[in-house]
């Protein structure tokens, strides 16, 4: 092992061939990429054939961590499930906190890339430079609680680390996503199910191998004082420290961006019954962190008294607070701390569930769908014994709705039919995050261009426009915000930090130089970024991506808002194209949406021209 | 009294943080397996955390129950550490602390526990939340 930060190991998996076996790692590419995010886009580049079905044992299967991943640099702990994506159809990063990633590391590997499919329920056992595949059987069908209880017991380590799928990746929902430490999840994008079509219930990890960097003393010295300046002292983490994200969900009613009874409104009367005084007050049990976290922006909560007593989850994050609270008429902190549990158990994504869930109510009080389709559920907004059974009736696909929901709200709208798709809220299939761009018109643009599908987590210019002093209504350098965000996130996401650390360019760069002993600084860190994100879109293109998939849903132009600081509030289609077309200009990509040949040079991306039709 | 660190474990918060600077003193990598402070994050139940060290308990039955007489103790803090030049990797030790505060190494060869860091332990250092006390 070379002390840089790398375990210089990639896990090859083939399934069908029931084979594994290591390989070294591309260090030039590691060097172009880093690591997390932009290494597994170039990997994924090369490896997965255009056009392949996301379910089909073609499909590309990646775990990847990155050189930081399991030192003493804070909040680094990620891994990042990387694919192609069952719900969008694009490239797909999605990622999760936690201990799972450190601890794959440890065992002795910098990557996973699994392929194929396996012939029965299988899970992959990895401990200290070897692999193993294992038959599932005693835990295909079972939720993912009870799967890393049995699983630790089968492989004879309590504290091994398991990543997997609950039924609901059994089942090939595009909407499921992969649990780890039963709590963190890998949601978005549909990974879980990518996992289910493989046949593989989890990956299993534990190690002893460590992590080395050149001159561990001086480096000590330097994250000590790290932790306590940049993180534990740092004024941008204070609300993450005493109420982590939740607090967003009165800044959101207050700014009249909260998604409410499938976005039809803003605000919602009920917010106080799910905001972070709510789960302070009424469920709160400690605090959490991952792996090297001096924040702890999680909360451990349980359900002490009434229907929903005995239920636990860490959380509920914001994400699930709007999706699957106040967007489905949800005024109560315990019945979402219920929902999700169960989407952690089994396996879902909870913007995605609760999103598809608050569709499926719309249509239920508009009477397009009825008791027949639900199960007998009476599935109105608002009414909580109906929507916590609905998780459950998505993952085991039970009821038609329920299995309906499990292909995501858009692909549920198209089988129904009945105009009933322009209620769905999405960008390339991929349900809203809990952020309403009538009031903050750069989101509109943020989710329209994110390489996932509609996300937060590639742009946030909600920060400025809603919550700080800027104009929400304004496209005025809303497209900047965009680029320099999007840039900047793909080398956060390639090292691979926590979105929650409020951490500088020049840190980023020490803390590269720190662990891998290569020079770096912002610049350098910059081109990576653009690297990377010229990738992931050229790989979208070539997927048949173009202008007309950087989509705003209908109802954002011709539905205004009813209340607050949003009242009568819209996004026009015009504003939205001009921000377009300017966001494309700064990337340097043509009117399509497509980088340019010398976009694409300029990058660093030399290697795939000659994989891309367009420019021939 | 004992003479071990204190810890105030209702307000852990899992992160490990201890675990990772104490492998590094001891074994100059990351790698928590080889830590001498063990954080076990037990959810959804009990949903607790649990941190396990040697407390250096006044009775130190690891001492007596050591064959090679490879527990010594370190005159100027008062505390017995493992000699890992003269432990056989027996085990003895492990299974005599009431107090799951020893353990092997994962190469399974020598007994691993606190050692004080010889008088400023790295963990009370770097706790975020100021769980550990000397
Ligand atoms: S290892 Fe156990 S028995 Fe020995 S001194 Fe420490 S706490 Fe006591
Ligand atoms: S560093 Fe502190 S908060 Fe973190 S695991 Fe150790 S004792 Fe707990």
């Amino acid at each position: 092992m070379m002390a840089d930060g790398y375990t210089g190991n990639i896990l090859r998996v083939d399934l069908s061939e029931e084979k594994v076996s290591t390989e070294p790692i591309n260090r030039e590419w590691a060097r172009q990429f880093i690591g997390g995010k932009g290494l597994g886009a170039r990997y994924l580049f090369d490896e997965l054939k255009p056009g392949t079905d996301p379910l089909s044992p073609d499909n590309v299967l990646s775990v990847w961590t990155g050189p930081l991943v399991g030192t003493m640099v804070p909040l680094t702990s990620r891994y990042v499930v990387i694919t192609k994506s069952p719900l969008s159809g694009t490239f797909l990063d999605t990622y999760a906190g936690g201990y799972f990633g450190p601890e794959l590391k440890y065992a002795g590997f910098d990557a996973v890339i699994v392929k194929g499919k396996a012939p029965k329920p299988s899970y992959l056992w990895v401990n200290d430079g070897k692999a193993e595949i294992r038959d599932a059987k005693g835990v295909w069908g079972k939720d993912m609680f009870r799967t890393e209880e049995l699983l630790r017991e089968e492989v004879g380590h309590s504290t091994a680390r398991v990543a997997g799928i609950g039924q609901a990746g059994e089942k090939l929902s595009r909407i499921a996503g992969v649990t780890s430490d039963i709590t963190r999840n890998a949601g978005r994008g549909g990974a879980g199910a990518v996992f289910g079509s493989k046949n593989l219930k989890a990956i299993v990890a534990k190690g002893s191998f460590g992590v080395e960097v050149p001159k561990i003393e001086e480096f000590v010295k330097m994250a000590k004082h790290m932790l306590k300046t940049d993180v534990v002292d740092n004024p941008e983490h204070a609300g993450l420290v005493t109420d982590g994200t939740p607090i967003i969900v009165d800044m959101s009613q207050d700014a009249a961006i909260l998604p409410t009874n499938n976005w039809h409104s803003g605000q919602f009367d009920g917010y106080q019954g799910i905001d972070s005084d709510a789960l302070k007050n009424r469920v709160f049990v400690r605090k959490k962190a991952c792996f090297g976290c001096g924040i702890a922006c999680g909360s451990w909560a349980k359900v002490k008294d009434g229907p929903f007593k005995g239920s636990s989850t860490e959380g509920p994050e914001y994400e699930t607070l709007g999706l699957a609270g106040s967007n489905c008429g949800i005024m109560n902190i315990e019945a979402v701390v219920r929902f999700a549990e169960d989407c952690d158990r089994l396996g879902l994504d909870t913007i995605s569930a609760g999103a598809a869930v608050g569709f499926a109510m719309d249509i239920y009080e508009k009477g397009v769908i009825t008791k027949e389709d639900t199960g007998g559920l009476d599935l109105r907004f608002g009414n909580e014994e109906a929507y916590a059974k609905m998780p459950e009736m998505i993952a085991e696909r039970s009821t038609r709705i329920g299995d309906l929901l499990a292909e995501g709200a858009l692909r549920a709208a198209k089988a129904i039919g009945k105009d009933t798709e322009k209620l769905v809220i999405h960008s390339k299939g991929s349900e809203y995050p809990a952020y309403d761009p009538r009031g903050s018109i750069g989101m509109a643009l943020a989710y329209a261009t994110s390489d996932r599908g509609a996300d937060h987590n590639r742009a946030w210019p909600v920060a400025s426009d809603a919550y700080g002093d800027g104009d929400p209504w304004s496209t005025e350098g809303k497209a900047a915000i965009c680029h320099e965000e999007q840039m900047m996130k793909s080398y956060k996401w390639s090292m691979i930090f926590c979105d929650f650390y409020g951490v500088s360019p020049e840190n980023m760069a020490m803390y590269y130089t720190a662990v891998t002993g290569l020079p770096a600084d912002a610049d350098w860190l910059k081109a990576v970024g653009a690297r990377v994100w010229n990738l992931v879109r050229a790989f979208n293109v070539r997927e048949g991506f173009l202008r007309k998939d950087d989509s705003m849903p209908e109802r954002m132009e011709t539905e205004p808002l009813p209340s607050g600081k949003t009242e009568g509030k819209s996004v026009s289609r015009a504003a939205f194209d001009e921000m377009l077309s300017e966001y494309y200009k700064l990337w340097g990509w043509d009117d399509e949406g497509r980088p340019t040949k010398r976009t694409l040079e300029e990058a660093g991306l030399q290697e795939i021209l000659g994989e891309l039709d367009y420019l021939k | 009294m004992s003479k071990g660190l204190k810890a105030d474990v209702e307000k852990c918060t899992g992160c490990q943080i201890c675990a990772i600077v104490c492998s590094a003193h001891h074994t100059g990598k990351f790698n928590p397996s080889e830590s001498r402070i063990n954080v076990l994050d037990m959810f959804p139940e009990p949903g607790e955390v649990k941190l396990n060290y040697c407390i250096h308990c006044d009775e130190h039955p690891c001492v007596e129950a050591c064959p090679a007489e490879a527990i010594k103790l370190n005159e100027e803090l008062g505390v017995y550490y493992v000699d890992r030049e003269e432990c056989t990797g027996c085990g003895a030790c492990v299974e005599v602390c009431p107090y799951d505060g020893c353990w092997m190494d994962p190469s399974e060869s020598y007994a691993i526990k606190c050692d004080l860091c010889g008088g400023t332990p790295q963990c009370v250092e770097v706790c975020p939340k100021g769980v550990l006390k000397r």
